[in-house]
């Protein structure tokens, strides 16, 4: 038996028995320890000199044997055997909280301090980032393994503003201001958030399907979008709730939205959808969302959508900082949104606007019925798909494609606005 | 198929447990992926096992300590020992007490009830009850309380041990035997009160399973065999399953001194 000099840690298990709670002891001990570190545990329980020895074979650690120490109390020395041990580096000298009363302790803090690794293993499961991962473990279905193609830095700011800013569709709502509204522009408006709620369920069901896909060392990222299935639940209860609440009733769902809406659902890239639903759909339908704030008749559907809104611009946000974050790092991508894009025109067979869609807003933005105002209401959505057009554009050469690319694209974009 | 060529290695082992079957299914193609065919037989008892080893319907057989000695003897010693787990050597039964029995020292075991295990398991009644002999007991002048479940499995499925520590815990009986890999294990999961059960005494170490063939066996099959079982490592995942399902982390090299106290307790009590 070669005995070790020295023991890096030492333990005093006191009488304590190894079935009696003493490996609560010996296993962190042994934790702490490389294969081969010495661990010495004095003892006063003299079952130990079979136990422990019997253990350490089971468990593959080297025992040494046992010295008497001078107060007569026996001292076992025990190596860390190599089996098992857990990959990684442990986690020491964080001291992450805040410093100050009321400051806030945000994911953004934690992720600059444990940083996305630039591809993960699926057998780490949902080992949370940072933790040794004993190996051993299953592998994981999770196929959203790279950093670069799935979680761009700012997505923990986004989930910190995002977690902020949640509100109450039942109390943040003023919804005992909504007056008697004439027939038609009640009906208006619920048409409107009937056409809203639809393409929010889309967008609640939509990214729902990539969160399994996210390893969980990306977690913020299935975090972010955590919160942004949150704010389309809102968003659908508030609209629901608009649309019932002046007298209307819920209208028409249309052929148009649901092919449109199919092509988004049956998208099997989450890059691919993020750039379908979140950049040319909501992008556009901030868009669609400041032209019914502006023209909204009643304070609660005013609110509503300013609400929305602001929701909205945060998804378009985490979509365009996932879209740069991608093309940076792969250039094949703009030439993919091509073909995407073109495939999902193709099969949309309706090329316009749904016709109970673009009347309701008409309506909406005209505020009556007379010829004149109606006249303005044309005028206004017309002024709308413009607005929606440039916007496209915009955001496309934002994400960082090109100006010709970026028209190509934007024309080539579903009428129905998602 | 396979298993109809010549250079199939055809390995037998006993269904002790359902997980047998993922157990020999995923060593296959672990075996399959090292470039050597292999199939197997399951028997639901040892005997039956040796028996088709003899006859030569298997090529090698997982056996328990006794059915290893056993074929050792049917073959005059000519047997091939091809590889056993880590967890096989320097196994060591123990003797367990109920702290109110007032049994300290070994012969305080006279009169009092010893609760042990199946009639074929080497850990928990052949081995410790030789070795109690050896230390002076007489066992004429102690009342054993046996549980012989799981007969014709040598012990495999470890039920007859966790009968005998229930029925410490109960009060049946004074004291037990027990093998060390279920007192640690059942320690380190925490279902022993200590404060209830204690450790009396461990035997000398002795060795347990082994890979076993006849001398006619295969130079080539031999070989390919213990490539192929050597090749599994803990640290790969889909190995490491079967190894925890086996009980095992790493396969050895056969080694035969620790069967010498098993041959002397089959012969004193003439359980050949
Ligand atoms: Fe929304
Ligand atoms: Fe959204």
């Amino acid at each position: 038996m070669s005995t070790p000099a020295n023991a890096a840690v030492a333990i005093d298990g006191g009488e304590l028995a190894l079935g009696g709670g003493l490996l609560a002891l010996v296993r962190p001990a042994l934790d702490l320890l490389a294969p081969g570190g010495v661990l010495a545990i004095r003892s006063r329980n003299a079952g130990l000199r079979d136990d422990l020895p019997a253990w350490c074979r089971v468990e593959h650690h080297d025992y040494f044997g046992v010295e008497r120490d001078a107060d007569g109390a026996d001292r076992h020395l025990v190596a860390r055997g190599g089996l098992g041990l857990p990959a990684g580096r442990r986690e020491a000298g964080f001291a992450l909280a805040p410093s100050a009363e009321g400051e806030r302790f945000t994911a953004a803090t934690v992720l600059s301090a444990v940083p996305f690794p630039e591809r993960a293993d699926p057998h780490s499961g949902f080992a949370p980032r940072g933790a040794r991962v004993e190996p051993g473990g299953p592998r994981y279905p999770f196929t959203l393994t790279e950093r670069d193609r799935l979680a761009p830095p700012e997505v923990a700011q986004l989930y910190d503003q995002a977690v902020a800013a949640h509100w109450d569709a039942a109390r943040d709502i003023p919804w005992a201001k909504i007056p008697r509204l004439p027939r038609a522009l009640e009906a208006a408006v619920a048409q409107v958030m009937t056409f809203l709620a639809e393409n929010e369920l889309s967008a609640l069901y939509v990214p729902a399907r990539f969160v399994p896909q996210i390893h969980p060392a990306y977690a913020e990222v299935a975090m972010f979008l955590a919160t942004q299935l949150a704010d389309e639940a809102r968003h659908i209860d508030a609209f629901l709730k608009r649309a019932r609440a002046g007298g209307a009733g819920v209208g028409i769902s249309a052929a148009t939205t649901s092919h449109s809406l199919l092509t988004l659902l049956e998208a099997r890239d989450f890059t691919e959808a993020s750039f379908l639903l979140s950049v040319l759909g909501e992008g556009t339908f901030l868009d669609l969302l400041s032209f019914i704030e502006k023209h909204a008749p009643d304070e609660a559907t005013l609110e509503l959508a300013r609400r929305a809104r602001r929701d909205e611009a945060r998804h378009v946000h985490f979509g365009l900082a996932h879209l740069r974050h991608a093309l940076a790092h792969d250039p094949s991508l703009p030439a993919r949104f091509e073909a995407v894009v073109r495939e999902r025109a193709a099969r949309i067979p309706q090329k316009a606007v749904p016709a109970h869609v673009q009347d309701a807003l008409t309506v909406l933005a005209a505020g009556d019925v007379t010829p004149s105002a109606i006249a303005r209401g044309h005028e206004a959505f017309r002024g709308l798909l413009e607005t929606m057009r440039e916007g496209r554009v915009k955001r496309l050469e934002n994400a960082g494609l090109d100006r010709e690319q970026a028209e190509r694209l934007s024309e080539l974009h579903t009428p129905n606005f998602m | 198929m396979s298993t109809s060529s010549d250079d199939t290695i055809l390995l037998g082992a006993v269904a002790y447990d359902p997980r047998v079957v993922t157990i020999w299914e995923g060593i296959r193609d672990h075996f399959q992926q090292e470039g050597a065919s292999m199939d197997f037989i399951l028997f639901s008892n040892y005997e039956r096992q040796v028996d088709a080893l003899m006859r030569g319907h298997i090529d090698i057989a997982w056996n328990t300590p006794l059915a290893h000695v056993r074929v050792q003897r049917r073959t005059e010693g000519r047997s091939r020992s091809l590889g056993m787990r880590d967890s096989d050597r320097d196994f060591r039964a123990r003797v367990v007490v109920r702290r109110d029995a007032g049994i300290s020292t070994l012969t305080d075991l006279h009169g009092r009830t010893l609760a042990v295990g199946s009639r074929d398991s080497t850990q928990a009644r052949i081995l410790p009850l030789y070795f109690l002999e050896q230390a002076g007991v007489d066992l004429a002048r102690v009342k054993l309380l046996p549980f012989d479940t799981d007969v014709g499995r040598h012990g495999d499925t470890g039920t007859s041990e966790l009968a005998v520590l229930q029925a410490l815990r109960e009060g049946v009986a004074d004291a037990g035997t027990v093998g060390d890999l279920v007192w640690v294990t059942e320690q380190a999961a925490g279902r022993i009160d200590t404060a209830l059960i204690d450790t009396l005494w461990a035997t000398p170490p002795f060795d347990h399973c082994m890979f076993d063939a006849l001398p006619t066996i295969d130079e080539g099959k031999v070989a390919r065999f213990q490539k192929a079982l050597f090749a599994m490592n803990w640290e790969n995942p889909a190995h490491r399953r079967l190894l925890e399902l086996e009980g095992l982390k790493q396969w050895m090299p056969p080694r035969e001194a620790g069967y010498a106290s098993l041959r002397a307790a089959l012969d004193r009590q003439g359980l050949w």
